[in-house]
């Protein structure tokens, strides 16, 4: 027994050593599964303030861009308004009626960054507003200049943010440009990004056979629930085949400059709720 | 240790940590090089602290990098590797001849060839594994082999104009 003790006590150091990388380890992967422990990540109150502080300096450097952004989106929505009002006026009256909740199903609310890494594998934001301002988990995020992300988790005043720039984010975007309009034709595709480059990130499961070109408009498509239609992806930079492949390998360069992102938008879509059960329904019963 | 000696060490801790949360945090450039100088928390402790207590003081502060990069676990689990590594890097690069002298691991003790080369080799290894476990598999090889490359040549640099600046 004493010698038991005696070879615990000698490699004391190997086993608090194997101790402490196991405890490292369970918390790498709870965190990457659900994020429950949240005292360890930038939702923790402190840690949230401390990085607000260091921020507010940052933000005055930010002042002119900031600006730029508002005013350049600020002349997008009046262009919107103007073209929404022509359309008003000569649509035919018993074609498809919106129902008036449906058009009104997204609420904005705005949010400020205070933390934001774009160079690891996985990259996530924080935002300055939480569930006591009405976020959930599940939302989307978008900024002036295109989309952002989907809050992961949230405390009363913070958010995290699974950006785009992560390893197991989709989005389901759609290619715009001339000739697909004109053929009523429509490519949709599935955005996700390949680890390298926070510019850039790859378009895939876009039939080969479809006009696209470089330099086209990729935008977030309707088959989703968490992003509103037509909002910004980015443009493309590069497209190619492979002789073996039945879809494009596309490079889209990214509309939001993910380093210096300051303000960004909450979405809210009231019937993501209902749309989702009444899926779930649909799943269920086919079983 | 005499306590001046603790608080001394327990001031270089915060500078370091300040200095990695605050400013470097953000500082990456092009996106390869990170600037981890917290590492020089562990490298710079002294020789003769026991190993269990490295090992404590490790796992604190990596966790609390964690806390700021929103990856708990991640920095702690490369950070107690490098402070377990270390005594024995120290005997395997310093061999000391009998009794007569510890290392006193300082940058003016040590001269700036061997200290370099110190914290050249335990911060190559704690970033090996840390960008390892952060790409998660081999996917990314070569992008992480010039992540670890750049960062460690940045970190090193960096730990170096620190301790020399404050080395009087």
């Amino acid at each position: 027994m004493s010698q038991l003790i005696r070879l615990i006590y000698k490699s004391r150091n190997l086993l608090l050593f194997i101790i402490l990388e196991i405890l490292s380890f369970w918390l790498l992967v709870k965190n990457n599964g659900y994020w429950e422990v949240s005292f360890f990540n930038t939702s923790n109150y402190y840690a949230a303030k401390t990085l607000e502080s260091s921020n507010y300096i940052k933000n005055y450097m930010n002042l002119g861009d900031v600006n730029q952004q508002l005013a350049t989106e600020n002349a997008k929505l009046h262009q919107q308004l103007v073209a929404m009002q022509q359309l008003i006026g000569n649509r035919p009256k018993d074609a498809y009626k919106i129902d008036s909740i449906y058009a009104t199903r997204f609420e904005f609310k705005v949010a400020k960054v205070i933390n934001n890494t774009v160079s690891l594998t996985d990259n996530y934001i924080t935002i300055d507003k939480g569930s006591a301002d009405g976020v959930e988990k599940g939302m989307g995020v978008i900024c002036p200049q295109g989309v952002v992300g989907i809050v992961k988790s949230c405390n009363d005043h913070m958010s995290i943010v699974t950006s785009i720039l992560h390893s197991n984010f989709q989005v389901s975007s759609e290619v715009h440009n001339q000739t697909l309009r004109k053929n009523n034709d429509k490519a949709l595709g599935i955005g996700k990004w390949n680890g390298a480059n926070p510019r850039i990130i790859n378009l895939t499961t876009i039939d080969r056979f479809k006009p696209i070109k470089t330099g086209d408009s990729v935008t977030t498509s309707e088959q989703n629930s968490v992003f509103p239609t037509n909002i910004m992806v980015g443009k493309i930079r590069k497209q190619g085949t492979k002789p073996d492949q039945p879809f494009y390998d596309i490079e889209v360069e990214l509309s939001t400059d993910f380093p210096n992102l300051t303000y960004v938008y909450i979405v809210n879509n009231k019937l993501k709720k209902e749309q989702d059960l009444l899926e779930e329904n649909n799943t269920q019963t086919k079983q | 240790m005499n306590s001046q000696q603790v608080i001394k060490l327990s001031l270089t801790l915060v500078i370091y940590l300040i200095l990695q949360i605050f400013i470097l945090r953000n500082f990456v450039l092009a996106n390869v090089a990170f600037c981890l100088v917290y590492v020089a928390c562990i490298l710079l402790l002294p020789n003769e602290i026991n190993t269990s207590i490295v090992l404590v003081i490790s796992f604190v502060i990596g966790l609390l990098v964690d806390i700021f990069y929103n990856t708990a676990g991640l920095h702690a689990s490369a950070t107690v590797l490098l402070g377990f590594s270390r005594s024995t890097v120290i005997k395997y690069l310093f061999p000391t001849k009998g009794l007569d002298t510890e290392v006193v691991i300082s940058l003016r003790d040590m001269g700036a060839e061997r200290f370099i080369r110190y914290i050249a080799i335990l911060t190559l290894a704690h970033h090996t594994v840390l960008f390892f476990i952060e790409a998660g598999n081999f996917d990314l090889f070569l992008i992480t082999i010039v992540k670890i490359i750049c960062s460690v040549l940045f970190t090193t640099v960096m730990i170096f104009l620190i301790q020399y600046l404050r080395r009087d």
